[in-house]
């Protein structure tokens, strides 16, 4: 039984198994001449390792990045964020004013309820998928 | 309700009408939840002229007899632009005195004049709300008016020939008051409801 739990081990490291939980992930529709959109959601990790996102894709869009919105000399910034880290049992809101996902070039018009798939990279080279909702 | 007691709310009834007919008149001092009320300290705009959003011309002249918020962005703003005209539609919504609604203006400025052409500013503020109103020029044209109202913007790694490049930009949206004047402030992040409060009593204080 001690052999067979660490062939276990061995075959399926805990990184392979190491995955976030999203909540809430929505997309703010805009006009269909508007090539760029933003995404929101929570990102949770459960643990027990920091977990970073290092990419976002997605087939609906030309490409994802992320961004932070920030204030400097009383303007309004964007900045990309390359590597977004969340500690184990932590949780990292994108939101509106803050981080967002910038959405560029729709391949097709958007339209509110629609659902969009995306892929999400981990820095352990795994990678998950999810649906946004967008919402008008 | 004795007879007394009907005395005692007409008086008080009187005693603020005629505080309100006082407060009547523009620029006195009012407390905003959301905003700042620059009162006496209101100052006029300068000449200028935009293109709005119908391909007309948008002058200070055109701002006389109206409230009028203005916010500056650009349409390939994905975060705070929308977040900002969204605010503003639900603030319309959030306001039950059509006197007040019927006396407001709200324009969408873009300080992208390169990438933001009429049409397609048309096309972004009816999104939002059917009634706002688009507006643009070339930098050379908007910049007396965003400097006179402290609204900074800067594009960002412009380069020749490169489409894709950001907007640095002030995210406040600004109150000018039915003199063409610079008469308040709502900084960021604003609050629909609160902004909504906010306007009526502007409005209603003082009456077009």
């Amino acid at each position: 039984m001690p052999r067979l739990l660490l062939i276990l081990a061995l075959l399926f490291p805990a990184s392979a198994f190491a995955e976030l939980e999203f909540s809430d992930a929505w997309i703010k529709n805009l006009p269909p001449s508007t090539p760029v959109r933003a995404g929101y959601m929570t990102m949770h990790n459960p643990g027990p390792g920091a977990l970073s996102v290092v990419s976002v894709r997605s087939e609906a869009f030309a490409s994802v990045e992320i961004h932070r919105s920030f204030m400097q000399d009383g303007m309004m910034r964007m900045e990309p964020v390359d590597d977004l880290e969340i500690e184990a049992d932590a949780s990292i809101k994108l939101e509106p004013g803050g981080l967002h996902l910038m959405m560029m070039m729709p391949k097709e018009p958007t339209s509110p309820g629609d659902e969009i798939v995306i892929f999400i990279e981990l820095d352990d080279g795994s990678e998950q998928s999810l649906k946004m909702t967008v919402v008008e | 309700m004795n007879k007394s007691s009907i005395a005692i709310v007409a008086i008080l009834a009187l005693v603020g009408g005629f505080l309100l007919s006082w407060y009547g008149y523009s620029n006195r001092p009012i407390e905003l939840e959301n905003g700042l009320w620059f009162g006496e300290q209101a100052r006029a705009l300068p000449e200028f002229e935009l293109i709005d959003h119908r391909r007309q011309k948008l002058t200070r002249a055109q701002l006389q007899g109206q409230w009028s918020l203005m916010f500056f962005g650009y349409t390939h703003c994905p975060d705070i632009c929308p977040v900002s005209l969204q605010t503003l539609s639900d603030m319309v919504k959030a306001i039950d005195d059509s006197d007040v609604t019927s006396a407001l203006q709200v324009y969408f400025v873009s300080v992208d004049p390169q990438r933001d052409s009429p049409e397609i500013l048309a096309d972004y503020v009816s999104y939002f709300n059917p009634d706002f109103a688009g507006a643009t020029a070339e930098l050379e044209k908007l910049t007396p008016l965003t400097r006179s109202l402290g609204i900074a913007h800067a594009l960002r790694n412009k380069t020749e020939g490169n489409p894709v490049y950001d907007v640095d930009h002030s995210a406040a949206i600004v109150l000018i008051n039915p003199r063409a004047e610079y008469a308040g402030l709502f900084g960021a992040p604003q609050n629909a409801q609160a902004m909504a409060r906010d306007m009526t009593l502007i409005v209603e204080r003082n009456p077009l």
